[in-house]
């Protein structure tokens, strides 16, 4: 009997500490939100948010995330399958040193960026497009945080397609190449598209490369992310605020959008 | 005609050692074997999906390193694999569209296959929505729509249920007629291999143990495992008769009875399990009983299997309980009881 009391008193205090830690950090993410709202002026909210540099640097944000989004999907196809379906000597150092990209700091390899443009062949490279400090940059620096992202999401994308599908492609006439783009792709569809969904989402966040390459120029390399830091940096709390809701809003409509595309299936 | 020398692979801790076949042109060649023991991996060879050593041959060309897209050989696997992203006409027409054929010849090809395999009206389907025995047919549609020479079928029925399954057989006979494609068709099902098979091989453990015609390999078999491997099924050929109702199956002067009406040269067929011993005759409803001597026991654990000699050897399998109650020992005489409904006719 005293045995099944204390099984049960230990299997409660077990269950109430997993959901006091669910609490905590839900309210403390509740709180966080709570707090902006009270923070804010809706007047300056509303007018920041109509004003030019905001909006241009939605507009900014929006084109340079897309554009990243795109190259580094286009990269990440050929590569991630490569490491989903072909044995190669090495192929365990290249499968870690992509990872690299996604645990080291942005503003290191921002800074990475930088310095390559200062040698010889980086200089010659930025004289013909000017990266440093300019608009293609800013796409530089996001390819360079996110397609490691990329290809990770779409190694466990292919890694998820059965390859029997495409050996019965094979036997049905189709050459590699055909078999890739009728039976391999449209079944990784909807990896794909989530793949490009949070490859987008993040690299519409991205700050600390993009800062380190391209700079902070008001109206110029002004991306969502840097406009907050604009804002804070010329103590603008209200502008601040708008900037970090369209954010939100922005990260809110993609998850939505994830789930209702792949269902509950995909994993991060 | 496909010609396999001295192939072998290994794959994981799996190999098949030294495989030497001739399959002849039109035929029905059936691979019989145990699960596992490697007749799937000897048909993806002979589509490509594997390298080996040795060689493959087909219509005196050398097949050995050609990929799968060149050989022309129909695959139909296991579970069917069909492209959840196509309905059912793309699906078979998947083939098709490579060879960049006119439209209407394609539709043409498409209504032709569907109306042989009997599935027209499943042309707009979703693949994943179907049963089956509709899956299988729409992988043999796709498998035959480039008018291969030859079709690989692995275990085509072993998700079917047991009166699907000899309708199917039926079926797939007369594709083979229709079609005059060689088939290769693997299955662990001997009354499969029975009825479709004009010629078969048993594989074991990654060997071919014997080749030759269903009836010769039965009525002859070379070793103890294809003695084994086929014993274990009660399966006779016999000639039957039908008399107030029911069946009577003359087996080398052995009369068993069925409820199944089929008369003329048969199969009969009773699954080990269905048959009941006793040391004495029992009163039952049951229109089977025989009495014959215990001539082998095979002790697998909670199952034994006996084989009892009636005039024709059955192969019976017991709980162990009842074999301890029992006492039984080789030598011993038996009674064995078995319902009309337990003799499978086809």
């Amino acid at each position: 009997m005293l045995r099944a009391w204390r099984g049960i008193a230990s299997e409660r205090a077990f269950n109430g500490a997993l959901i006091s830690a669910l609490v905590l950090v839900t309210l403390f993410f509740v709180g966080l939100v709570i707090s902006l709202i009270s923070y804010t002026d809706w007047n300056t909210f509303i007018a920041a948010l109509l004003s030019d540099e905001i909006l241009f640097a939605i507009k900014l944000s929006v084109i340079t995330a897309t554009i990243a989004t795109v190259v580094s999907v286009l990269i990440a196809i050929p590569v991630a399958y490569a490491i989903s379906r072909t044995e190669f000597w090495g192929k365990d150092i290249v499968d870690s040193l992509l990872d690299l990209p996604i645990v080291i700091s942005p503003i290191a390899l921002g800074a990475g960026l930088l310095i390559f443009f200062n040698t010889p062949v980086g200089a010659a490279i930025n004289s013909n497009v000017k990266f440093v400090f300019a608009v293609p940059g800013i796409v530089l620096a996001q390819v360079t945080v996110v397609c490691a992202l990329g290809i990770r999401l779409l190694k466990s994308t292919f890694d998820s397609v059965d390859h029997r599908y495409e050996q019965v492609s094979r036997t049905l006439g189709c050459s590699k190449a055909s078999t890739f783009f009728r039976v391999t792709l449209p079944l990784a569809r909807n990896g794909l598209i989530a793949a490009s969904i949070l490859t987008w989402a993040r690299a519409l966040g991205e700050f600390g490369a993009t800062v380190t390459l391209a700079g902070a120029t008001p109206m110029k390399t002004e991306t969502l992310p840097i406009a907050i830091f604009l804002s804070l940096a010329g103590a603008n709390i209200g502008k601040a605020i708008a900037v970090i809701f369209i954010l939100i809003a922005i990260a809110v409509i993609a998850l939505l959008l994830l789930r209702k595309i792949t269902g509950r299936r995909y994993q991060i | 005609m496909i010609q396999i020398k001295n192939l072998s692979l290994v794959v994981g801790d799996f190999s098949l050692r030294d495989i030497n076949l001739v399959i002849g042109d039109k035929e029905y060649f059936v691979i019989l074997g145990p699960t596992g023991m490697g007749k799937t991996v000897l048909i993806e060879c002979i589509a490509g999906l594997h390298k080996v050593k040795g060689e493959i041959w087909i219509d005196h060309e050398n097949f050995t390193d050609l990929p799968p897209e060149a050989r022309g050989v129909g695959y139909v696997p296991q579970d069917y694999v069909l492209f959840p992203f196509l309905n059912v006409a793309d699906n078979i027409a998947f083939g098709l569209r490579k060879l960049k054929r006119p439209k209407g010849e394609l539709k043409g090809r498409i209504n032709a296959l569907s109306e042989l395999l009997t599935i027209s009206h499943l042309l707009k389907r979703d693949p994943r929505s179907l049963s089956g025995g509709e899956k299988q047919r729409v992988a043999i549609a796709r498998a035959l729509a480039s008018s291969p020479k030859i079709l690989l079928l692995d275990e085509p029925l072993s998700a079917v249920d047991i009166e699907t399954k000899t309708r199917l057989w039926e079926e797939l006979r007369r594709i083979h007629s229709l079609t005059q494609t060689t088939v290769v068709h693997v299955t662990h099902n001997f009354g499969e291999a029975f009825f479709l098979g004009s010629q078969m091989a048993i594989m074991n453990d990654g060997e071919i143990m014997q080749v030759g015609r269903p009836t010769d390999v039965f009525r002859k078999p070379n070793s103890k495992f294809v003695a084994d491997f086929l014993g274990m099924r009660n399966l006779f050929q016999g000639v039957s008769v039908v008399q107030n109702g029911n069946a009577h199956i003359n087996v080398d002067g052995v009369d068993i009875v069925s409820a199944v009406n089929k008369s003329g040269n048969v199969y009969v067929s009773i699954r080990p399990e269905e048959v009941f011993v006793s040391l004495r005759p029992i009163e039952s409803s049951a229109r089977n009983s025989f009495y014959g001597e215990i001539e082998r026991i095979v002790d697998e654990g909670n199952i034994i299997g006996i084989t009892v000699n009636v005039g024709i050897p059955f192969v019976v399998s017991i709980t162990r309980r009842s074999f301890d109650d029992m006492g039984l020992r080789i030598g011993m005489k038996v009674y064995l009881t078995f319902k009309a409904t337990s003799v499978h006719v086809f």
